[in-house]
This record gives structure tokens, sequence and C-alpha cells, in this order.
């Protein structure tokens, strides 16, 4: 299953990727993005006054020679931040004629190995009712082989529960960083507090909404006995193509309310069905919704 | 029809699938329930898809009506045919490449591939016996088997039985009686040749059955009653075909020639022979007719002739020329004449004659004593007298039979106390003169002797030793007749008054499996019945006859049907339908309604439409 997840063709492919991220947060140096905090870095930031206890190889004594006053150079830091996936493992990402679960599985390996490329620390986090156990990967491309056995053993079970999830994520996690949330977002209590909770503790966003055919544009007509996945409840309804419509309309409404969520919190979003190939994933929406460069 | 129905079913199963209610397994509901709320009130407001329904409706009331199974027409539930094949055994007979047998078979299959396929058929085959060997049956593989497992066989046809069967047949078991259709050649014995009275509903289908043929009738072996150690040979010929033939009969025995003679036989003549041959030792005789016919199978003929054994007799006496005339009239009786000095308990012989001697030892086999020794009898001697007067003798022991004497007075005689069992044959006033004692070995004791008493003259004397010996050695005295004959219905003419306990019919006793047949005897003629080629023996008190029955029974004439039947195969019976069934089109029409309304309000209906308008679009764009 491992070998199976992504092939060798597209691993070449994806070293091509960087993950990228907009806020600026802190971290050790040695990360590729830019921050707006001063550290040491390559690229010069600005002067400041010299105080006690700076540095003093950071002094631009030429500044001193002519001006004899102390001014300090200030270089712009690239942090190394930690890059968490977060993976929704519930029972509704069993659905679909293709199945979502592996989908995203094969999604979160791709963005593990993007991450581990640029020795990022990536840290794959499942989740269902609650945190399941992490796998935290870093030291370069040697490592995805860990990571995708890791992923491979994953099942599913449990309903989705967003809100105890973000909570768990807050006091595990206290260093903010990258959090990229893999799931269907089909929770049936709103998932938008949650992620506005995590957005409001210093994490950035970037949602990925992974939906199957059957999710967003049911094929089956008539009568129908419906049973939700995650809870087992039933429900018995009458279906057309007006309803399609509706049901479709609603659908759209949610993914739509997601991008904002994200896009109010400085995140990113991205919609993905499930037959969409994952190469034209990564190198298509992910890529221009700006998660990858 | 049946592809029209299996359809229509696999239609109506599909629809049912699609209409019925799906269950789903959905990530959530969230989307559904305000979905459905939107349903339910169209609906309050009006009958979804109308279109759909009223298709739906028509087509379950097609299917419903096909369900009834509609035909135009009158109704026509088939009819029942019986088909009489004949399989006698003139049917074997050779038309060219192909046997009469092959014809009817071509005939029957024509005939039944011409009927309706509704109708059923039941096949009889017809030979001595009417056998059905299917039922009323619809379904022409297996009738085409039944027809193909014909075969000729040994007998001659029974035609006005085999019509009666169908008859009854048609009567008792078919709902709508259809045809009786005869397929053979109709060659039938002389006094069913003229058989006019035929079922109405006759239907002929008769192959060329007039094909020339010479065969043997019958062959019949005796003893000769004149000439020791012959046999007369009686053998019959006839010409059952339309010209005059010359044949050549030889008869061969063990392989050497046993005689022959030239025929020249009219069209339906038959003639007889008769030859003698002179033989002690058994073996088989054959009888074969040098021509060749469309019938091979009467042209040759075998029986198995039985071996003449001697009656041994082995006499001690010291006056031998008395009893040697008495013993030597007997044809079968191979006498031996030796001094009682010479007397040997276990000399071989089959019956030993004891002339007024005594041995200390008693022969090991059946033994006649005349005038015994007191001491030595082995049945108690009351005394000797004179003068004794032979009063009766007992005409209903097979000793005895036959014997009358009158006034005869025996000079001397001895008077025997028989024990119980012991059976009296002649008697005196004081007691019996002659007695004889079943069981192993018999014995028979004379209390005179039946030369030098006065019994000398008299024709009793020698009917007396004859039944002595007779009875003593029955086998060697029984009378055989050996005949080779056709199978079917035998009559042998018996004796006035014999008991049906005493006769005994076995078939198989040459293959070592004796059955018993059955029979009958009515105004002294026994009459049984053999279907099978073999040898049958009938043993009637003093006679066996062997009947070698292995020579088909041919029926002298060729039935001719009435100008009133029917006759040949019926070309436009398969098209003469009645009725034609419009079920299927009803099935059809309700199959395709269910289709189309599948197909355009079905629940897949938007990607059925859509995957029709890819393909259509692609070879839109591949032809522009």
């Amino acid at each position: 299953m491992a070998q199976n997840l992504i092939d060798r063709e597209l691993l070449e492919k994806l070293e091509r990727l960087t993950i990228h991220w907009q806020k600026s947060l802190p971290g050790l140096v040695g990360g590729h993005n830019t921050s707006r905090f001063a550290g040491a870095g390559q690229e010069f930031l600005d002067h400041r006054h010299f105080h006690q206890g700076d540095d003093l190889r950071a002094v631009n004594w030429r500044a001193f020679l002519r001006l004899e006053k102390l001014f300090l150079k200030m270089f712009q830091l690239e942090p190394r931040i930690p890059v968490r996936i977060l993976l929704d493992i519930s029972k509704s990402m069993e659905t679909g004629s293709v199945k979502k679960f592996d989908y995203a599985r094969k999604l979160a390996a791709a963005m593990c190995y993007v991450g581990l490329v640029r020795l990022d620390s990536i840290c794959l986090q499942p989740f269902s009712s609650g945190l399941g156990d992490a796998f935290v990967a870093s030291g370069g491309r040697h490592r995805f082989q860990q990571a995708a056995v890791f992923l491979s053993g994953l099942q599913c079970g449990g309903a989705t529960n967003f809100m105890g999830v973000a909570r768990d994520f807050i006091s595990k996690y206290p260093q903010r960083g990258l959090v990229i949330v893999i799931s269907d977002f089909l929770d049936d209590a709103d998932c938008e507090k949650p992620l506005q909770f995590l957005s409001d503790f210093g994490h950035e966003l970037i949602l990925t909404q992974v939906w199957a055919e059957e999710d967003r544009e049911p094929p089956w007509d008539g009568e129908l006995d419906l049973e939700d996945a995650e809870t087992g409840v039933h429900v018995e309804l009458a279906f057309d193509s007006s309803a399609r419509k509706q049901y479709m309309a609603a659908f759209d409404e949610y993914a739509q309310h997601l991008r904002r969520v994200a896009l109010r919190n400085s995140g990113r979003y991205v919609g993905i069905p499930t037959n969409v190939p994952i190469e034209d994933a990564l190198f298509g929406p992910l890529v221009r919704s700006g998660a990858v460069e | 029809m049946g592809l029209a129905g299996a359809i229509s079913a696999g239609v109506v199963a599909l629809y049912l699938l699609d209409r019925s209610k799906r269950r789903q397994v959905v990530a959530t509901l969230r989307f559904w329930t305000a979905a459905d709320s939107r349903t339910e009130m169209k609906h309050r407001k009006r009958i979804q898809q109308p279109w759909s329904l009223l298709l739906q409706l028509l087509s379950l009331l097609f299917l419903i009506i096909a369900l009834a199974g509609p035909r135009l027409g009158t109704d026509d539930k088939g009819r029942d045919h019986v088909m009489i094949l004949d399989t006698s055994a003139w049917m074997g007979a050779r038309s060219g490449r192909t046997t009469l047998m092959d014809e009817a078979r071509s005939a029957a299959r024509a005939y039944i591939k011409a009927l309706p396929s509704r109708d059923r058929v039941m096949i009889v085959r017809a030979d001595a016996l009417a056998t059905p060997v299917t039922a009323f049956e619809s379904d022409r593989q297996i009738l085409d088997e039944a027809i193909a497992r014909s075969q000729p066989g040994a007998s001659v046809l029974n035609l006005p039985q085999a019509l009666e069967f169908a008859e009854r047949a048609q009567k008792l078991q078919s709902q709508h009686a259809g045809e009786i259709v005869f397929a053979g050649a109709a060659r039938v014995p002389e006094d069913e040749a003229g058989l006019a009275t035929v079922p109405a509903n006759l239907r002929v289908l008769q192959v060329n059955g007039a094909l020339e043929n010479v065969g043997l009738r019958k062959i019949g072996l005796r003893r000769s009653s004149t000439v020791a150690d012959t046999w007369d040979i009686f053998v019959s010929l006839r010409n059952y075909g339309l010209k005059p033939r010359d044949v050549g009969l030889e008869l061969q025995f063990g392989g050497a020639p046993a005689g022959s003679k030239a025929f020249s036989l009219k069209p339906g003549e038959e003639q007889q022979a008769t030859f003698t041959y002179k033989t002690r030792a058994a073996g088989f005789l054959e009888a074969r007719l040098n021509s060749r016919d469309a019938f091979p199978q009467d042209d040759r003929a075998v029986v198995e002739l039985p071996s003449e054994r001697p009656l041994r007799v082995l006499v001690y006496s010291n006056e031998p020329a008395l009893l040697k005339p008495l013993l030597s009239m007997v044809g079968q009786v191979n006498a031996v004449f030796e001094s009682p000095a010479k007397y040997d308990a276990t000399a071989k012989a089959d019956i030993v004659v004891l002339d007024r001697f005594a041995p200390a030892v008693k022969p090991a086999v059946s033994s006649i004593w005349i005038e015994p020794p007191a001491a030595g009898s082995p049945i108690p001697v009351k005394g000797t007298r004179n003068a004794v007067k032979l009063e009766s003798w007992r005409t209903d022991t097979p000793l005895g039979a036959g014997l009358r004497t009158k006034d005869v007075l025996l000079q001397s005689a001895e008077i025997f106390a028989p024990a119980a069992g012991d059976i009296a044959v002649a008697e005196s006033a004081e007691g019996p003169l002659v007695v004889a004692r079943a069981g192993s070995p018999k014995i028979v004791v004379l209390g005179f002797h039946p030369v030098k008493s006065s019994m000398k003259y008299e024709l009793a004397t020698p009917l007396l030793i004859a039944n002595t010996l007779r009875w003593i050695a029955p086998d060697v005295f029984r009378s055989r007749e050996v005949q080779a004959g056709t199978v079917g219905t035998v009559t042998v003419p018996v004796e006035k008054g014999t008991d049906a306990a005493t006769v005994r019919v076995v078939t198989g006793v040459d293959q070592g499996d004796a059955k018993p047949l059955p029979f009958t005897i009515e105004d002294n003629v026994l009459r049984f019945f053999s279907g099978a080629p073999g040898t049958v023996r009938v043993l009637t008190g003093s006679r066996e006859l062997v009947y070698s029955l292995t020579l088909p029974d041919v029926g002298e004439s060729l039935w001719k049907a009435p100008a009133t039947v029917r006759k040949g195969i019926p070309r436009a019976m398969g098209n003469s339908v009645s009725t034609i069934d419009i079920w299927p089109w009803f099935a059809v029409l309700g199959a395709a309604g269910l289709l189309l309304d599948w197909l355009l309000f079905g629940r897949s209906r938007a990607y059925r439409l859509r995957a029709v308008g890819n393909v259509v679009g692609s070879i839109w764009r591949k032809a522009s």
C-alpha cells in the first residue's frame, strides 16, 4: 500500500514544489519563507539603534565611523515553521464511488513529500471525533517512506467533531504553524467556529475540501432510503431533478462558506473532486491557490 | 415466443428494480433534508411525471394481457397422434443401400416435422405385439430418439392389434385425438391381408415392401420310426416375391453335406422337401438357401440334433437264447448276455436282468428279476403256486399300460408279498405276480418266466418288457422332435387328455437360464408364444419337442390400405395453424414501454442522457 500511494514519476515532479505560507510565523532559522521577523538572515531588513546586549557583530561600523553613532543592521529572518496536516479519517470519508479517504491520503502523502524535500517538519495528524496518533516526518525526502507507511495504516472510523478536534489541537500544538486540513468538511455541526478558533490562535489555514461526485451531484432518482455514514440516521425521501438542483446549490453554498472562512483568516481554500487525478489537483487548484508554488 | 417472453421478464425485473426504494449510504444528510422538503411540497401540488405514470400503466396493461396468452383465431390446443412404427422382421429387408426400417424412420420423422409444434405424438412399435415407447409427447427430441432406437424384431406384424391399441390409447389418454399413423411395409399374415376395417383417422406412410425374397419357413426333424439311427428331415420354404424363383437348398451336418435339392417356386408358392440322414452323433444341422435376395435373415437355419444313447442291458442267464428275441426287438437296447457265474455287482450297465438267479450282492443299478429264488428275492416271496391264473393287469400304472390277457394259466408262478409303496403290475387270486419298486435303483420282479411259461405266445409279453424298460429308463425311450421355426405363436398337437400339470414348456435351457413359458392346452393343441429368438423345449410325457425359433417370421402378404385411408405426409399440416399467438407482441410492447420509461424517467436518466450526448457529440466532432 505504501508503494501504491504515489508513484515514482509523480514524486519526481513534486520535487519542484514548495509549501508556501503567507503569515509571518516565528521559528528557527533555516526555513524558506521570509517573515517580518528580524534575525539571522541573509537579506537586509533595516537599521536600528544599538541597545545594550545587542550582538556586536551586527553593528554597522561604517556608519559609526561616519556618524559616530552605533547602528545595528537587521536582517530578514527565514524561519522554519511546523507544517501540520490534519487528515480526516471519519466514516464519511469512506463514501463515494472513489473513496474520499484514499484520495485524501494520497493528497496528504504528496504534501508531506513536498515539505520533506524542502526540509520542512511535517506532522501528519489524523482526526475524526478527536485527534489520533500523529506522525512527525522531518529531515529530508528519505523519511517519506515511513510517512507513507503511516498513512497506509490508517483506518476510517468515528464521526467528525471539528470543535473537539480544534480544542485538542490547540492544546497539543502551542507553536503556531501552517495547518493543512484535508477533509470533506461534512460535519453535521457547523465547522466555521472551530476553523476560526484555529486561525485566532495564529495558525495559517489551508482548507482542502475533498468530495466525491455523488456528494455534490447525487445520481439517484425516485424513492431513496438514505443513511448517514457517520451517525447511521435514516431518512426516506423522494428525489428528482429539481431536488437535485436544490441539493447542488446547498452544497456549493457550503463550499463558498468554507472559502470565505479561509480567506477571512488569511488562509486558502481548495475544493477538489475525487474524479480529478492527484497530479492535476496538485499542479492545478493547489498551485493556483498559492498553497504550493 | 420464448425469447420474447424471457426478454420481457428481464425488462420488467429491471424496471421493478429501478423503481424500487433504493438504500444509499451518504456522507451527510444536511443537504438532503432541505432538498426533500421542497419535493414533498411539490408532490402535494401535482402528480409527479404524469407521462411516466401513463407509460407505466400502459406497459403493465400490455404485460397483463400478454400473461393471459391471447391468440387470434379459433382455439387449438394441439392434437394427439399415435405413430405406429412397423418393427416386424420384414423391416430388416434391404432396399438398395437402406433397409425398410430406415425408410420407415425417415417417413415417421418427416410426418412429425410436418406437425404443428404443439401437437403430441405417441410412438408405438408394432410387431407381433404393440409396444408403446413414449407417452403423448410434444418434445421432438424425445420422439426422434424413440424412432432412432426402433429396430426390426423377429416376429410378424400384427396390424389389427396395433390399430386397436392406437385407438384405445387415443380414447383413454388423449385430450384432442389426432391421427393414427402407420409407418412401415405392412407385410402381414395371409389372413390379415384383407383387413378393411380400419380407424377413420388412419394415415398410412407405406414403404415399398414388395421385395423379392425366398426364405425358409420351417425345418422339422424326427427320429425315423422304421430305420434305426436315422433322422427324417422336413424342410419348408416359400417364395414371398412377385417373380418365380429357382433356388437350391443345401443341408450340412457338422460341416459335411447332408443333402441338397433344387426348387422352382412360383410367386407366393410354398414347397416342402424331406430328407433322411443317418447318425447317432449329436451336432448342428444347417439348412441354407443359395440365393441372393432382399432378406437374407431367413436364408439359413441351424438346429441342434441330440445324440442317441443306447440302453445298456446286462443279462445274467443260463439260457440267453430265450431272452435274446425279447430284448432285441427294442431298438434302443444294447443287450449283453453273461452266465450267472460271471456276475459282477459293479459291472457297467443301465439295467441288469437276473434270470432265475439271485446274487449274494445286489446290483448297484436298476434290475429286473425273473423268478428269483425265494431266499434272495428283493421282494419277499409268499410262495410258489402251481396252476395260477393271471387275473388282471394294473393298466393304470406305467408298467401295465396297454397290457391285456385272457385266461392265462401259469403252470408255476411265485406269489410276492409287496411292501407299502410297491406297485403290483400283474395279479392273481393268490397275490401279485409282477411287482415293481420305485426308488433308486428301481427293481421289477417277475414271478414267472415270460418265455418259458404260457405267456410266451401272448402279445402282452413284449409289451411288458418294453413297459418295464421304459419305466426304468424313461429318458432313453422319450421320442424327440426338433423343429426350426419362426418366433411368435407356436402350436403343438398333444395326446388326448394330456394333463397340463405334466407338461413343461421351458426356454433358455441352452443358455443355462431355463425359464418356464406360459402355455395353454385347448382341443388337444398346446399353444405358447415366444417373442424373441431362442430354443424352447416342450416336455409332454414321453415326448420331447425342441423348437429352435431362430427363423424370422415373415408375413405372407402385403396389406393394401383401403382407398379411403389417407396416405403420405401432409405438406400443409405445419402451416395450417388455425390460431396465431399475439401475446409475444403484447409482451414486447409492455417491455418496450417500461424500457422507454426507464430511459426517460429512470433514476439515472441524467447520466444516461449525458452519456448518449457525449457519444453523439464525439461522433459529430470526428465527422466534422
